[in-house]
């Protein structure tokens, strides 16, 4: 488990273990360099009275050259098994007596002692050599040596150590118990926050609470704000839905209103039209029974009125007709599916071709374009528009129209070399009953691009037209049929 | 040096048999003499050294050792050292007192002698020396033979060449010194009870 995901308790447990272990690592690292320290201080102290009390006994020895008498002393040390080997010395350095832990055998090299330096002592790898002058009556008469093992040293070293591997482990033991408990009560709500802080986030549900505890430490001050914080969430969360639930029905209320309105509208416009078509029918059918019947009676004035009277009658019934194209157009469901433009193109371009078949009009369409949307809605769109470029056309003795798709700009064009219009007035293309052309120049409505831009707009595209006086006009238009917004119709 | 010139010292005090077992012995080692460092100290040297060192060996009574201004090491009868005796003690001091030598012709003038060696001339008139210098706390030192039989309280006795010393520790007593047990440990043979007829 890598050291950032440990749980909080198991990382205490381990500070703990690192403390205590280090602290007593240092008490008996400490303990036992003192007790080393002292133990060598003894050895010193130990063997200088040794010296001490063989040069006294060795003093006349010394004096009278007796060796075999300072031997006789020497041989006391046998007593004190740490004595390697003791020795006595004459001033110039000669050795007069010596002392040997049997087995030994040794070559000595033996520190000197200054002029006014009463004892010396050294320490090597395996024992400490001590030197002291042997004096009589304030004179140096000789001096004496002792070398001592350090056993003692050692084994006490080895002790030492072995009870502070025995101590460091049973104290590691109890500081991991005891860590462990501390931890839990330590860690305990910690964790259980945590735990709770999980939940939360995994069900979303801010109504649980944290447990709180009573103390008034760190952890109970933040398990309190937490459990703080959640109600504010939670408070926020009820006005939020609150607020959203008031909007919903705010536009619910609004469509439904607008649908209302809409259809009125429809059901009005489309009942003026019908009812408007009753008269004009009328109209219609005595101008054409009184031309007929009394048609030989005029003079040509008055054949000449009723014919304007009915051809007003004639225009009067292609403007309702158109108008009810555009609430048609306007209403109704859609249906999504391929459509290819080109082959609706194709068969208008025939049916155009036929009604007038003295014009030079070459038609440009690709072999096969589809879109996505509504086949019936489209067919309308692509009819007002090559109707369009033919009527503009008309004026001139060849004419090329064209239908494509620009991959640049991402829109479907047609395109023709008429008449064109004046780039200023593109916006008021599409309103209806505007006309940049006067009647007598081209007949028509002006509801046939209105049309076209509702139908695009229920695809959820666009339509816009650039051009120029005589040198023809473009129409493009997307059909982002994706993104189309419809009123939704309530079941 | 060595040994030869050890012999011929002795010549002066030694019965005729020594002279011959010397002459011996000096024959037998004297390549191995000769090859000697010539500072090896004579028997005389030896001897004057011991005489000298004695005195820290030995303890007065304190009424006489307090009254000494100097620590005198007194010869009775013809000196043998020579001028050995003064080169040993010369500058030397013992219990903080200068160490003076004497020469003395008797038992009368021994008065503030600590030590007294008694020539081995006057061998005859131990019986009447002895006592008179036991009474005066003095230590007697002699290389006069069987010396301590005789009730003397330190006799040197030279043996293959080294110097030894015997003690008679009774006399010692009587005379009311004390001799450090280093001494006695290091003396040849040490004498406890009184010799028949050492009076």
């Amino acid at each position: 488990m890598p050291g950032q995901s440990r749980s909080i308790s198991s990382r205490f447990t381990l500070i703990i273990m690192v403390v205590s272990a280090a602290a007593l690592v240092l008490a008996c690292s400490a303990f036992i360099v003192y007790d080393q320290l002292s133990v060598r201080d003894s050895i010193v102290r130990d063997l200088s009275a040794q010296a001490q009390i063989v040069g006294a006994n060795s003093a006349a020895a010394l004096t009278f050259n007796d060796p075999k008498a300072a031997a006789n002393t020497l041989a006391a040390l046998r007593g004190f098994p740490g004595v390697i080997s003791a020795g006595i010395l004459t001033p110039d350095g000669q050795v007069f007596a010596q002392y040997r832990r049997t087995g030994v055998t040794e070559v000595l090299d033996l520190p000197s002692l200054g002029p006014t330096q009463e004892e010396t002592y050294s320490f090597h790898e395996g024992d400490v050599l001590l030197v002291r002058r042997i004096e009589l009556q304030g004179k140096p008469i000789g001096s004496v040596y002792i070398r001592n093992d350090l056993e003692e040293l050692h084994s006490r070293l080895q002790h030492y150590a072995l009870i502070a591997l025995v101590v460091l482990l049973v104290s590691l033991v109890a500081a991991l118990l005891l860590s462990a408990a501390l931890g839990r009560s330590l860690a305990g709500p910690i964790v259980k926050l945590a735990e709770t802080a999980g939940v939360i986030s995994r069900e979303k549900n801010y109504s649980v609470r944290a447990e709180v505890a009573s103390g008034f430490n760190e952890t109970d001050v933040l398990v309190r704000a937490f459990n703080d914080m959640l109600e504010q969430i939670q408070r926020r969360d009820a006005e939020l839905l609150k607020g959203q639930g008031e909007l919903e029905q705010r536009v619910e209320d609004r469509t439904r209103q607008l649908i209302a309105a809409n259809r009125e509208l429809e059901a009005f416009s489309y009942s003026v039209s019908h009812d408007l078509r009753g008269p004009l029918e009328t109209i219609n059918g005595f101008t054409y029974m009184f031309l007929h019947d009394f048609g030989a009676k005029l003079d040509p004035a008055g054949k000449d009125f009723i014919q304007h009277i009915r051809s007003a009658a004639v225009r009067m019934g292609d403007l309702i007709d158109d108008l009810l194209k555009l609430s048609q157009v306007s209403s109704g469901t859609m249906h999504q599916e391929h459509v290819d433009l080109s082959a609706i193109a194709r068969s208008i371009a025939q049916e155009l071709q036929s009604h007038d078949q003295q014009r030079k009009v070459q038609f440009v369409i690709p072999e096969s374009l589809v879109a996505e949307g509504d086949s019936r809605l489209l067919r309308i769109a692509m009819e007002n528009l090559m109707r369009n470029a033919w009527k503009y056309t008309s004026k001139h003795a060849t004419a090329r129209i064209e239908f494509g798709y620009d991959a640049v700009r991402g829109s479907y064009y047609i395109r023709d070399d008429g008449a064109g219009f004046n780039q200023a007035n593109a916006e008021r293309l599409f309103q209806p009953f505007q006309r940049l052309h006067s009647l007598a120049e081209f007949p028509g409505t002006g509801v046939g691009l209105a049309t076209v831009q509702r139908v695009v707009h229920r695809h959820g595209g666009r339509i816009w037209a650039e051009g120029a006086v005589e040198k023809g006009a473009t129409f493009y238009f997307t059909l982002n049929s994706e993104s189309s917004t419809e009123l939704r119709q309530p079941a | 040096m060595g040994l030869a010139h050890v012999c011929a010292n002795r010549l002066r005090a030694y019965p005729p048999s020594l002279l011959c077992a010397c002459i011996l012995a000096a024959l037998m080692l004297a390549p191995a003499a000769g090859a000697q460092p010539a500072s090896h100290p004579t028997e005389y040297q030896v001897e004057a050294a011991y005489l000298f060192n004695f005195g820290k060996f030995v303890t007065w009574p304190p009424d006489v050792s307090s009254k000494r201004k100097s620590f005198d090491l007194c010869v009775l009868g013809p000196d043998p050292f020579g001028p050995v005796l003064v080169q040993t003690i010369s500058g030397e001091t013992l219990n903080g007192q200068p160490v003076i030598t004497k020469h003395i012709a008797s038992a009368a003038e021994s008065a503030g002698c600590a030590i007294v060696f008694i020539s081995s001339s006057e061998g005859r008139r131990l019986n009447v020396l002895l006592p008179a210098l036991a009474k005066q706390h003095i230590l007697t030192v002699s290389d006069i033979p069987h010396f301590v039989d005789r009730g003397g309280e330190i006799g040197f006795v030279v043996e293959g060449g080294h110097v030894h010393f015997e003690v008679n520790q009774s006399a010692a007593e009587e005379a009311g010194l004390s001799l450090s047990s280093e001494l006695l440990k290091v003396a040849i043979t040490v004498r406890k009870a009184n010799p028949k007829g050492g009076r």
